[in-house]
C-alpha cells in the first residue's frame, strides 16, 4: 500500500464553508437586471391531439412580454441520443402525458406569468390513454407515438451459451416474477435555468445541469442554433441523481423566450412540476428463471423484462440495455438469456435515475438467489461466494472485469454484520438479509464516448489553478479531484483554485452520471497534474543545475535531495517561467476510454459492454417487523463497497449513507402513484421519503481492490450505494417473518397482508 | 391592484423598513427583496424545511409565513449565524463532519439545529430527531448531520 499524504485522508469538502454560510450560489439565487420570469403551460390530460392554441387574451395581460408555442421552435425531435429522438421542445401535434409542455410565457413577475397561462386557450381532441405497459404492447392499444408499433420503443435480446442445456443440467429450477415501482429523484432543489441572448445572438445559460457540455450540443440541435454561440455555466447544484442530465424543455424554452424578449428569462420548476414533469425511475416487471446445481452453482439464468418508458425515451433505451448488462455480468454464469422491452405509456417518462436499471436488475436477481438458498438449505452468503466474479475474468457476456473485490465484500460484510451469530440465535420478528451488486465504476464508451478533460496551470505567483468540465452535484468531485492534483503537486488541496463546468472555460466532460467522474475525470486530472509536475521538475532542474532525478517536491518547494539549501519555491519557478522565459506552465489531461473494446461489443444489447472498470458491493440489512402493523424497521445496514481506493473516506461514507437512504426509501415507502396517468402524490407530504427519524445505523466498509486503470486505483461509488439495499431489506423481512414481498415498495400493508395470509395457511 | 403595506423587521440585527404586498411570503421577501439567498425554496408548501428561519426565537418555514405577519419581528437567517469568517460552532461542526453534500438543505438544517440547542442545550437523540424531522435531505442520509449536531452540542457546552 502506498503512503499518500492527501489521497486517502478524511478531509472536509472544500465547498462546505460556502454552503454552511449560505453564500454558495445556486441557479435560483441569481438575479439579473430586467430579468423576466417564464412559466410553462402544461397539459392536464394524458393523451390528446392539439387542434389550436389561442394566445390572444394572454398576450393582452399587462406585464406579459412574450408567449411562445411550437411555431416559435424548429420542430425538430431530440433525445439524449439522436438515434432515438422522439421529443420536441413544444410538440405541435400531440400531448402524450399530463405535464407535457404546450406553450410558455415570459412576464415581469411569476404571478403575472401564471395568470397568463390561465388565459391561453387550447383546443384539444382527447384520445384514449394507455397506462399499463402490458396492455400497451397488445394489438389495438392506443399508440403514444404514432409510428411506433405496439408502443415498443426498444427490444433488447441477448443469449450466451444455451439456457436450455443449462436448465437440463440443473438440480433445481425456480421461476418467479418481480415488480418495481417508479421512484422520483426528489432533489431538494428543483430544475432552474436563466437564459440571456445578446444582440449578437450569443446565448448564455445558467443551468443546474449534470452535463453542461453535452447540453450545449443538444440545445444547439433542438433550437437549430450554432453550439459555438451557446455558453453554459453551472452554478452549485442542489442534488441531481440523474434528473438533471437531459436537455429539459424548460432550458430550451428559456433560451427562446430570452431571444424573443431580449431580456434574461428565468424558469424554475415548482415542486409539483418537478414531480409531474421531470423524469423518474422506470418501473419494471421482471420474470426470472434460474437453474442451479445442488452445490449452489448457477448453471443457467433467464430474464424477461418489461420496462415502462412513459411518454418519451430520454435514457430509456440505454437503461434497458444496462438492466441487461447488470443482470448478466454479476456472477459467473455460462448460460444466460435476456429479453427486454421498453414500452411507451401516457405517463411521466422514465429517465436516468441513480443506478440506471441496475436497482431493478439487482432486486429481482438477489431476491431470487435468496429463494434458491432457502430451497438448497444453503447460507445465502455462501451461495453468492460460490458464484462470485473474480478479478480479470471475462464474463459469458464478454464483459472484461479488472479489479474485483466482490468476495472480500461478502466476507467482510458477513463478519461486520455478525451474520453467523445472529442467524444461530435469531430473535423473534428480526431477520438478516443480504444482497450483492455490480455496476460500472468508470462509465463506459458504449455510447461512443466517455470523455473528461482537465487543465492544470501554475500562475506566475506559484499558485495552481485546476479547470475541468466535471460537475460536483454534491457527491464531492470538487474535493477528491483536487486531492488527486494536490497529492501529485505536493500542495494543500484547498490552495488549488478551481473552475468547473463552464463550457467557455473548461475542457468538455461528458457529465456527472454513470458513477464515472472519480475514474474518468480523475484520470484526466492526474494526467494533467503529472504533466505539470514534469514541467516543474524540468524547469527546476535547469534553474538549480541539478539532475531531474535528484529533485523532490514538498510544501510548494522543489529541493535537491540531500541539499535542502538548494531549493526553489513554486513562486520562483512560476515567475521565472512567465517573466523570464517564454513558456507558461500548463498541462492538459484527457480521458476517453477504455482503449480496447471487445470485438463482441454489440451497441444494441450491450453484450461485451466496454466499461473500463466495474464496481462491486454487498449489503446486509437487519430488520425488525412489527407483527401488529406489518411495519418493517431497519435496525442496521452494513454496506461493503469495492471502490478501488477511497480517495476521501469521509466523502465515500457520505455516498454510502445517502445511497442507503434512497435505497431504503425505494424498498419501503417511495412510490410515484398514478391514477389514469395522473400523479396523485406530487409533493413531499404524500411522496414518502426518509426523514432523519427513519434513518437507521449504517455501517460502511470500504474495500480497496486498487483498480489498475483507476486514478490512484479508484473506481466509482455514487450509484452502487443504493443498488443492493432494497433486495437486502426484502430478504431480511423474509428472514424475520417469512413474508416475501416481490413487488416494491414493501409497505406495511403488504407485509401485514402477507402475515395474515401465512396465518390462514397454518390454521 | 393590492396596495402595499409598510412593515419594519430586523433581520440578522439589521433594521429594514419595507413596503410589501399582502401576499408576499417571508421567504420571497428574504430572498428577493433583501437579497439574502442563503434561505432556499425547496417546495413552497412547508414540507421540506429548506426555507427555515428563526423568528422571535421560534423556528418557522418562511414559505408559509406572510411578510405582513412578522411586522416588528427579529429574524435570523443563515447569513446571521457566522461573524465574518468566524463560523458558528454549528456551522463548523457541519463542515468537519462531512454533513454537507449538495448544501441545499444545509441552511435550514443549521437554523433548526440552532433553535434546538437554544431550547435544549443537551438534547437526547429522540429530541434531536424530533426537531430535525421537518428538514428533508436527499443527499446525506442524515447520518453525518446527526454527527454534526452531536459535535456542536459538545462544542457549545
Amino acid at each position: 500500500m502506498e503512503n499518500y499524504s492527501i489521497v486517502g485522508k478524511r478531509i472536509p469538502h472544500r465547498d462546505s464553508v460556502e454552503k454552511v454560510k449560505g453564500s454558495a450560489v445556486f441557479t435560483s439565487d441569481i438575479k439579473l437586471n430586467g430579468m423576466l420570469y417564464g412559466k410553462i403551460l402544461r397539459s392536464t390530460v394524458p393523451h390528446a391531439k392539439i387542434r389550436s392554441i389561442d394566445i390572444s387574451k394572454a398576450a393582452k395581460l399587462k406585464g406579459v412580454k412574450a408567449i411562445i408555442t411550437s411555431q416559435d421552435t424548429p420542430l425538430v425531435k431530440y433525445s439524449i441520443s439522436p438515434t432515438w429522438a422522439d421529443q420536441m421542445v413544444l410538440d405541435d401535434q400531440k400531448i402524450r402525458y399530463i405535464g407535457d409542455e404546450i406553450a410558455a410565457v415570459a412576464a415581469v413577475t411569476k404571478e403575472i406569468a401564471e395568470e397568463a397561462l390561465d388565459l391561453i386557450e387550447v383546443d384539444l381532441t382527447e384520445l384514449p390513454g394507455i397506462y399499463d405497459p402490458l396492455e400497451a404492447m397488445k394489438e389495438g392499444a392506443p399508440l403514444v407515438h404514432d409510428a411506433v408499433r405496439n408502443n415498443i420503443s426498444k427490444r433488447v435480446t441477448m443469449e450466451c451459451g444455451s439456457v436450455e442445456e443449462g436448465f437440463a443440467e440443473a438440480d433445481l429450477i425456480l421461476e418467479d416474477t418481480f415488480k418495481t415501482q417508479a421512484q422520483s429523484h426528489s432533489s431538494i432543489e428543483t430544475h432552474c435555468c436563466i437564459a440571456t441572448c445578446s444582440p449578437t445572438d450569443d446565448v448564455t445559460l445558467w443551468a443546474n445541469s449534470q452535463s453542461p457540455h453535452p447540453l450545449r450540443q443538444r440545445l444547439a440541435g433542438a433550437l437549430n442554433i450554432d453550439a459555438a454561440k451557446i455558453h453554459i455555466i453551472t452554478p452549485y447544484i442542489g442534488g441531481g441523481f440523474g434528473s438533471k442530465i437531459d436537455l429539459d424543455p424548460s432550458q430550451a424554452i428559456s433560451v427562446i423566450l430570452a431571444k424573443k424578449t431580449g431580456k434574461p428569462v428565468k424558469i424554475e420548476h415548482s415542486r409539483k412540476e418537478q414531480y409531474i414533469a421531470t423524469r423518474m425511475r422506470h418501473p419494471t416487471i421482471t420474470e426470472l428463471k434460474f437453474g442451479v446445481k445442488r452445490d449452489g452453482t448457477i448453471v443457467a439464468k433467464q430474464a424477461k423484462v418489461v420496462m415502462d418508458n412513459g411518454a418519451y425515451n430520454s435514457h430509456g433505451p440505454a437503461v434497458l440495455a444496462y438492466n441487461n448488462v447488470m443482470f448478466s455480468t454479476l456472477y459467473r454464469v455460462a448460460n444466460i438469456k435476456y429479453e427486454g422491452c421498453l414500452v411507451y405509456t401516457n405517463k411521466n417518462w422514465g429517465g436516468a435515475c441513480r443506478g440506471y436499471g441496475d436497482p431493478q436488475a439487482s432486486f429481482a436477481q438477489e431476491v431470487m438467489l435468496d429463494m434458491i438458498a432457502e430451497k438448497l438449505n444453503m447460507d445465502p452468503i455462501e451461495l453468492r461466494l460460490k458464484n462470485a466474479n473474480i478479478p480479470n475474468e471475462v464474463t459469458a457476456n464478454a464483459v472484461q472485469i479488472t479489479s474485483c473485490g466482490l468476495k472480500e465484500c461478502l466476507t467482510e460484510v458477513k463478519e461486520r454484520s455478525q451474520w453467523e451469530e445472529k442467524k444461530i440465535n435469531p430473535k423473534k420478528y428480526r431477520g438478516l438479509g443480504v444482497a450483492a451488486m455490480i455496476y460500472t465504476g468508470g462509465g463506459s464508451i458504449g455510447s461512443g464516448s466517455n470523455y473528461s478533460g482537465a487543465t492544470l496551470q501554475m500562475n506566475a505567483d506559484g499558485t495552481l489553478h485546476l479547470l475541468m468540465g466535471a460537475v460536483d452535484i454534491g457527491q464531492g468531485s470538487n474535493m477528491i479531484l483536487t486531492q488527486m492534483a494536490a497529492e501529485i503537486m505536493a500542495v494543500e488541496p484547498q490552495s488549488i483554485r478551481l473552475t468547473t463546468a463552464d463550457t467557455d472555460a473548461t475542457f468538455p466532460c461528458m457529465g456527472t452520471f454513470g458513477s464515472r467522474v472519480t475514474f474518468c475525470a480523475g484520470n484526466a486530472v492526474t494526467q494533467a497534474a503529472n504533466g505539470l509536475r514534469q514541467q516543474l521538475l524540468e524547469n527546476a532542474a535547469e534553474m538549480l543545475e541539478a539532475n531531474i532525478d535528484d529533485l523532490e517536491l514538498k510544501q510548494k518547494k522543489i529541493f535537491v535531495k540531500g541539499s535542502p539549501h538548494k531549493s526553489l519555491s513554486y513562486a520562483e519557478i512560476g515567475a521565472a517561467s512567465f517573466y523570464r522565459k517564454k513558456k507558461p506552465l500548463v498541462a492538459h489531461g484527457y480521458y476517453n476510454g477504455p482503449e480496447e473494446i471487445s470485438p463482441e461489443f454489440d451497441p444494441k444489447n450491450y453484450r461485451g459492454y466496454p466499461a473500463p472498470s466495474m464496481a462491486f458491493a454487498v449489503q446486509v440489512a437487519e430488520v425488525e417487523v412489527d407483527p401488529a402493523t406489518g411495519k418493517a424497521e431497519i435496525l442496521c445496514l452494513t454496506a461493503a463497497h469495492d471502490l478501488g481506493r477511497a480517495i476521501n473516506p469521509l466523502l465515500a461514507e457520505g455516498q454510502i449513507e445517502g445511497g442507503a437512504a434512497q435505497g431504503i426509501g425505494w424498498a419501503l415507502m417511495e412510490d410515484v402513484q398514478f391514477e389514469n396517468g395522473k400523479i396523485v402524490n406530487p409533493n413531499f407530504h404524500d411522496y414518502k421519503m426518509l426523514t432523519i427519524k427513519d434513518m437507521p445505523k449504517i455501517s460502511p466498509i470500504l474495500i480497496e481492490s486498487i483498480d489498475p486503470n483507476g486514478p490512484f486505483g479508484a473506481k466509482g461509488l455514487g450509484e452502487p450505494a443504493m443498488v443492493p439495499t432494497a433486495p437486502a431489506i426484502i430478504n431480511a423481512i423474509y428472514d424475520a417473518v417469512g413474508v416475501r414481498v416481490k413487488d416494491l415498495p414493501a409497505t406495511s400493508e403488504k407485509i401485514y397482508k402477507g402475515l395474515k395470509e401465512k396465518e390462514l395457511k397454518t390454521d | 391592484m393590492q396596495s402595499k403595506h409598510r412593515i419594519q423587521i430586523t433581520v440578522n440585527e439589521e433594521e429594514h423598513d419595507l413596503l410589501v404586498h399582502p401576499n408576499r411570503t417571508l421567504l420571497d421577501l428574504i430572498r428577493y427583496d433583501l437579497g439574502l439567498t442563503g434561505t432556499k425554496e425547496g417546495c413552497d408548501e412547508g414540507d421540506c424545511g429548506a426555507c427555515t428561519v428563526i423568528v422571535n426565537g421560534k423556528v418557522m418555514t418562511s414559505c408559509l409565513v406572510l411578510a405582513v405577519e412578522v411586522d416588528g419581528a427579529a429574524i435570523t437567517t443563515i447569513e446571521g449565524m457566522h461573524n465574518g469568517d468566524e463560523l458558528h460552532p454549528i456551522q463548523q461542526a457541519f463542515v468537519d463532519s462531512g454533513a454537507v453534500q449538495c448544501g441545499f438543505c444545509t441552511p435550514g438544517m443549521i437554523l433548526t439545529t440552532k433553535a434546538l440547542l437554544d431550547d435544549i442545550p443537551d438534547p437526547s437523540e429522540d429530541e434531536i430527531k424530533h426537531y430535525l424531522e421537518g428538514n428533508l435531505c436527499r443527499c446525506t442520509g442524515y447520518t453525518k448531520i446527526l454527527d454534526a449536531v452531536n459535535i456542536a452540542i459538545k462544542q457549545m457546552k
